[in-house]
């Protein structure tokens, strides 16, 4: 009678792994994919705006005696950001690898305000279309920044949700399903620039 | 047999177990999961997203004349039909959020759903009239098109000047000849917008609904004449002529002339893209 008692654990186990084992590994499986194809949205809306930088650098340049220093920060900034180049199909898994990412990338985002900050002091400048146009494509840049991050972040969260849900849990070990970490609002640092384009400034003379 | 009974309800209730605290777990994980998930949708708090618009043209601050808006919106769902591009306009009083107006148009936007499926090739123009704010918003699709830069312009070059000056309907209609301008070409029309794709799907069922009508009828009326014709006439007549005209007028609906337009989202989505200015 005892093995009967052990067979019949046995069989409502088994029973309960054949029934969701294999729906729950193709669920898992297509989240994880999810969170890899909104990773690679992030990097490449990242790498956008990495491509703008060199543009933006030399209209800046060109302005009569505009402030080097805030220039030089800006170059550096974009090569630290080539530094941390993670896998771009592949979320990373590791959280301080995606911390630093990040950080490498908040840097860059507070040179770019700062630049941005100190251009109003040059009204020639930022009266001048190509800045202009600069400033607009730099904006909507960070725009899709913060909505691809925001995505990602939704994605990962469906994902570790799930491999968190039972009976999930006690399977994801034995297929190597790892949970993702997320992108965090570090004070200040990641913040999206506060780019203020007043250009009302540069013209007093109208009014709304 | 009674042990091995109680075997399987032993295994079930240990399972249920494993499945209660398999709860409590998410629970304790559920603070984090709430902090982490708080930066996710940064504006939760306080923001009001529209409900979808009936219409392509929405002036809901009643600065455009009556006869200008639904011309505006003939425009618009004409451009849909021949170029399948959704361009919606939705001119508001204020904005009810707390974050900037690129990431709060950009979700109404997204929970629009504007532009048809795949080609994810919508746009809508917003207007925020006592905060003074445009903004474009670019569905995925029409990035390409309608980049940042000629967004920008449309917004700081053509409409603001007009909105200065007063004229809504001057500045909104210029902004949107040019938006259409800059998306046609991009993608090709089906001559139907996607509600008029849908009507004649829904009204398809109505040939058909009016087939089994007439068939449940006639085999009433013949059931009638079987037992001896009681009522049938009465009961016959009033079916054949409503089921034909609910078929008729459903689907003339969808194809008069000089009627309204009504806009439905077709599963578009937006990243971002886009512009805007301060008047």
């Amino acid at each position: 009678m005892k093995t009967f008692l052990g067979f019949g654990k046995v069989l409502v186990l088994a029973s309960l792994f054949s029934l969701t084992g294999c729906g729950t590994y193709n669920r898992l499986v297509t989240l994880e994919q999810a969170v890899n194809k909104k990773w690679a949205d992030v990097q490449s809306v990242y790498q956008r705006r990495a491509d703008l930088i060199p543009n933006l650098v030399s209209t800046v340049a060109g302005a009569a005696n505009f402030e080097k220093s805030t220039l030089t920060e800006v170059t550096n900034a974009r090569a630290s950001v080539g530094q941390v180049k993670l896998d771009p199909s592949k979320a990373p898994t590791d959280a301080a690898e995606l911390e630093r990412f990040q950080q490498a990338q908040g840097q860059l985002s507070t040179a770019l305000s700062r630049l941005l900050v100190v251009s109003e002091n040059y009204p020639q400048l930022k009266a001048t279309e190509a800045f202009q146009n600069l400033q607009a494509q730099l904006e909507g840049t960070e725009n899709r920044i913060s909505v691809e991050r925001n995505n990602f972040n939704a994605a990962v969260q469906e994902y570790n949700t799930a491999l968190e849900r039972f009976p999930t849990n006690m399977l994801n070990k034995m297929f190597g399903f790892k949970p993702r970490p997320f992108f965090t609002a570090a004070p200040g640092a990641e913040k999206a620039p506060e780019v203020k384009f007043d250009f009302n400034k540069a013209t007093p003379a109208a009014t709304p | 047999m009674r042990n091995r009974s109680w075997s399987l309800v032993l295994g079930a209730s240990l399972a249920f177990g494993a499945w209660c605290l398999e709860i409590l777990r998410p629970l304790a994980l559920g603070a984090a999961v709430i902090c982490s998930a708080v930066f996710a949708n940064e504006a939760a708090a306080a923001e009001v997203i529209p409900p979808k618009p009936a219409a392509y043209f929405n002036d809901y601050a009643n600065v455009v004349p009556k006869e200008k808006a639904r011309a505006l919106n003939e425009k618009l769902a004409q451009v849909e039909r021949e170029t399948s591009n959704q361009l919606v306009v939705a001119v508001y009083r204020k904005m009810e959020t707390d974050s900037d107006v690129a990431g709060y148009t950009q979700r109404i936007a997204q929970s629009w759903k504007v532009g048809q499926g795949e080609k994810r090739n919508g746009a809508v123009l917003f207007v925020f009239i006592d905060d003074h704010k445009i903004f474009i918003q670019v569905g995925y699709g029409l990035e390409g098109a309608l980049p940042d830069v000629t967004a920008f312009d449309i917004t700081e070059r053509h409409i603001k000047p007009r909105f200065r000056a007063g004229d809504f309907a001057g500045g909104l209609e210029e902004g949107i000849d040019l938006i259409v301008k800059a998306i046609r070409g991009e993608y090709k029309g089906t001559g139907e917008t996607v509600q008029e794709k849908r009507a004649p799907a829904s009204s398809g069922c109505g040939p058909l609904g009016f087939l089994i009508m007439l068939i449940i009828v006639l085999t009433i009326v013949r059931l009638g004449r079987r037992r001896g014709g009681f009522g049938y006439t009465g009961l016959g007549g009033p079916f054949i002529s409503s089921g034909w005209s609910g078929w008729s007028s459903s689907s003339s609906s969808s194809s008069s002339g000089g009627g309204f337009s009504g806009f439905s989202g077709g599963g578009g989505s937006f990243g971002g893209g886009g512009a805007g200015s301060s008047w």
